[in-house]
């Protein structure tokens, strides 16, 4: 074990906290039985990280070794960086036949044709998800363990998660992708979060969505009702209305987990009234960011709570009909107010 | 006076502790007092310190020239938490020495006694307390006092330097000239605390000058009247320093709750300022009413596009690169410039909560 | 526009009709049942509702408007301000009364409880000061408002819901600095 290797099993382990960590080591199955039970768990974390060093040389493990114990890991807790999502577009006929074994060598040969030294190692997950762990380096240096570039894809769907990759990278990774996988090209869909599975469930409509109805009586039952009949809800109607729209624009039931959307505005300066700058031409820059530990859990209380006022304004419901979280907003084209934004 | 923030319109009356029936731009706070004898609620804090609803329009100006610039730079950009105090009893700006040794002493004890504190981490104390000469903007307002920390930890090599571990200070600036006056001989008001540095050190701070000059020390935050004061006078010397951006946030009480910023371009936000100080003829003072046209404009261009009611929630945080204010009390002065003028309006709100 | 108006209907015989309007929605469920709970001689009837108007339907004669504002929420106070111009002029004769939460907190701007106080005061009705998240608190409140129900809905004998708000409602302070303002 060279110190490089070394230094990347000691950043693991920090990051992995301690009541994890037995179970990650016992995933791993690169020690043994023994080995394991000689590990105390109870130990400060630098001294246990000493003596699993100690057990990993013993075994004469190696980089690639040592990069699978972060691949499963970061499996497990995905939720450890902001993830970004590209969609493959004009898919050619392979595409859609195209098998985990084939892609993973051609991404492979791709990459390490378009540049000398890179590390790559894959890792398929129990849902059919292939897990892409890239180690960067260039001409001149090796590959960076430290600061790896990990790519989340599922065979026959378009879209590829991203995450810890710098914009030198991104064209070199971008053209791998698309040529292994067979499409014609790749963009960038504007949505970014740190919960991998709710970017999925977003893209892939996995979460109960609610439909305009005529006859929306089944939102009644859940309303809360006043206990007693002395007690009467004048508006009653508004707040089965507010929760209809609420759900119809964000979906019911347990959302998919979206901490931010940020907007850039560049629209023209309205404000009720006044006339403040109201001869003025030029666009109002700003940018507004919304967050919130469930952000669209949040908007739909908004709406439905009556702080924000109906009706949900297409902004805001574009971030679930269109699977972004990113917008540019002009006052270019009468009626959408808004038009997909540049690459971040 | 025009680079006076506050108190333009106060009666300079000496004697009288009655205001004068005249003074305008302020309102009383108001009291829960004649609804409390009837129906027994509790009363709020009785003051008779007014607020402002006008102010004198801030001119960006260089203190160096008054204040030590070492003083300074010890002063800016660290993010402090701020304090309210009351008079302190018996403090005497010739007295520093003394107190750097009490204090210190104090501090050391109360380690060794082993209360609130991490074990064997500082044992030896150097306090120093220094008096900021200049930053007083009335004969009225005592001098800033600045206490600074070093402490050496268990740890270090021998011969090592202690590090400055904690700073805080007391200060006073453009204070009711009314209410200062008032203040019985033997009382010093310096009614606005700032700290920076470990929590259990600023306790034991706290605690010692709670004990040696009989005052008290609270919380204060500064609500969203006085962030939006701000937003108005760091957006208003743009056109003198570049404000870079400015930024609000908002906490909207959703469930989770709903944090909204709004990072607006500098030379848009200058433009939207001047042209309601336009409207309303360019006076030498700011009236409320335009800081919350300001506010309430940028409101409702979010408002246009969102829909969301942001007067639902309420408003945490202002900031600019001339510095930052947060709702629960935590500043941040990174030009000097300005540094008088967020001072005084800190001061004033310092003073709100003073007794009377 | 649709004014509510108190004596365009009958009264019921032994029967109370106080309507909640609350922005929110957060308390009034609460204070509803405390007060449904604590009367039990007359028929209470507690209407809820965001704001004023009121959408068109029959309903009996309201004998008390409660409003609710938080002073945690600017949006609070417009609400209340804008519903109050559905009432009809007769309701502010001591069938109208405020409550106020969050007067307690230190972070809120002091302006918004000086702009109420001196609406409560301006239409002569009563403002009481609330502590919301206590049991305790909710239960005392409840207890105010069945008292001034009561006097309004002309329960209590020899007392008009006029007489009672000549003593309870918001004065604002005979302070020379006051009176000069607007």
């Amino acid at each position: 074990m060279d110190d490089s290797t070394k230094q990347v099993l000691r950043q693991i382990i920090r990051r992995i906290p301690l009541n994890k960590l037995q179970n990650m080591l016992s995933k791993w199955e690169h020690l043994s039985k023994k080995q394991l039970r000689s590990l105390e768990f109870t130990q400060p974390k630098w001294l246990l990280c000493d003596n699993l060093l100690s057990i990993c040389e013993e075994n004469d493990l190696s980089m690639k070794h040592v990069t699978e114990l972060e691949i499963i890991y970061r499996i497990d807790h995905p939720a450890q960086g902001s993830w970004n999502v590209c969609q493959l577009i004009d898919p050619e006929e392979e595409a859609v036949t195209a098998d985990l074994l084939h892609f993973k060598q051609l991404f492979k040969a791709h990459l390490r044709g378009l540049i000398s030294h890179v590390s790559v190692k894959t890792k398929k997950h129990e849902d059919g998800a292939i897990w892409i762990r890239i180690a960067w380096g260039d001409n001149f240096t090796q590959p960076n363990h430290l600061k790896p570039t990990y790519v989340v894809h599922h065979l026959q769907t378009p879209y590829v998660f991203v995450s810890g990759l710098t914009m030198k990278h991104k064209p070199l990774l971008h053209q791998a992708l698309v040529l292994s996988a067979h499409y014609g090209g790749i963009k960038d869909v504007h949505l970014s979060g740190r919960c991998l599975t709710a970017l999925r469930d977003l893209l892939m409509r996995q979460y109960k969505q609610v439909f305009p109805v005529k006859h929306p009586r089944l939102l009644l039952e859940r309303s809360p009702l006043p206990s007693n009949p002395n007690i009467q809800m004048e508006h009653a109607k508004h707040a089965e209305n507010r929760l209809q729209m609420a759900a119809e624009a964000f979906g019911e039931g347990i959302l998919p987990k979206l901490e931010t959307a940020v907007y850039k505005l560049e629209t023209r300066f309205r404000e009720n009234g006044n006339g403040m700058l109201g001869r003025r031409e030029e666009p109002f820059r700003g940018v507004v960011k919304f967050a919130s530990s469930n952000l669209l859990e949040s908007l739909k209380y908004c709406v439905s709570s009556g702080m924000a006022s109906a009706p949900v304004t297409p902004l805001l419901s574009s971030i679930t009909q269109k699977g972004r979280n990113y917008f540019v907003i002009t006052d270019k084209g009468p009626g959408a107010s808004h038009t997909p934004g540049p690459n971040i | 006076m025009e680079t006076r923030l506050s108190a333009t319109a106060t009666p300079r009356n000496q004697t009288a502790p009655h205001r004068s029936s005249k003074s305008y731009g302020f309102s009383r706070r108001s009291l829960g007092v004649e609804l409390t004898s009837r129906l027994g609620c509790t009363p709020g804090q009785l003051t008779a310190v007014r607020i402002p609803t006008n102010r004198g329009i801030p001119k960006p100006r260089n203190i160096t020239e008054q204040v030590d610039p070492e003083h300074i730079a010890l002063i800016v950009k660290k993010e402090w938490k701020l304090s309210y105090v009351t008079p302190l009893y018996q403090f005497g700006h010739t007295q520093l020495q003394s107190y750097s040794r009490q204090l210190a002493a104090f501090l050391a004890a109360e380690k060794q006694q082993g209360v609130a504190v991490e074990v064997g981490q500082e044992l030896g104390f150097k306090v120093v307390f220094t008096a900021v000469l200049g930053l007083a903007e009335t004969d009225d307002d005592a001098e800033t006092v600045l206490i600074q920390i070093h402490s050496k930890s268990a740890f270090a090599a021998e011969g090592e330097a202690a590090k400055l571990t904690w700073s805080g200070w007391l200060s006073c600036v453009s204070g009711d000239v009314e209410y200062l006056r008032s203040m019985p001989p033997d009382f010093t008001c310096l009614p606005l605390f700032g700290a920076s540095g470990a929590e259990s050190l600023t306790t034991l701070v706290k605690s010692w000058f709670e004990r040696t000059f009989d005052c008290y020390f609270g919380p204060l935050a500064i609500n969203s009247t006085n962030l939006e004061w701000l937003a108005a006078l760091w957006t208003g010397c743009h056109p003198d320093t570049n404000i870079r951006y400015l930024k609000l946030a908002w906490t909207i009480p959703a469930q989770p709750p709903l944090d909204v910023s709004y990072t607006v371009h500098p030379q848009d936000a200058w433009e939207l300022w001047n042209s309601i100080r336009q409207e309303s003829g360019l006076r030498d003072t700011v009236d409320i009413e335009e800081v919350s046209c300001f506010i309430k404009g940028l409101e409702s261009h979010l408002f246009r596009h969102f829909r969301i009611y942001l007067s639902a929630g309420t408003l945490t945080k202002v900031s600019t690169t001339l510095g930052s204010a947060h709702q629960d009390g935590k500043i941040r002065i990174t030009s000097s410039d300005m540094m008088t003028s967020v001072l005084a309006l800190l001061t004033e709100c310092a003073l709100l909560k003073m007794p009377v | 526009m649709s004014l509510l108006k108190p004596l365009n209907k009958l009264p019921e015989l032994n029967t109370a009709n106080v309507l909640l309007v609350e922005n929110e929605e957060l308390f009034q469920k609460k204070l509803a049942d405390a007060i449904v709970l604590l009367e039990n001689n007359v028929n209470v009837i507690v209407r809820l509702a965001r704001s004023l108007p009121l959408p068109l339907e029959s309903r009996p004669r309201i004998d008390l408007v409660v409003f609710i504002v938080h002073l945690n929420s600017e949006q609070s106070l417009l609400s209340a301000e804008a519903s109050l111009k559905h009432l009809d002029s007769s309701y502010f004769l001591g069938k109208v009364c405020f409550l106020v939460t969050g007067a307690r907190c230190g972070t809120l701007p002091y302006e918004r409880l000086t702009s109420l106080k001196k609406l409560a005061a301006t239409l002569n009705s009563p403002l009481l000061m609330t502590e919301d998240r206590t049991t305790e608190g909710v239960n005392t409140v409840a207890q105010r408002v069945l008292a001034v129900l009561r006097v309004a809905a002309g329960l209590v004998p020899m007392a008009t819901g006029l007489y009672l708000s000549s003593l309870t409602r918001c004065t604002v302070p005979t302070d020379p600095d006051w009176q000069n303002q607007d």
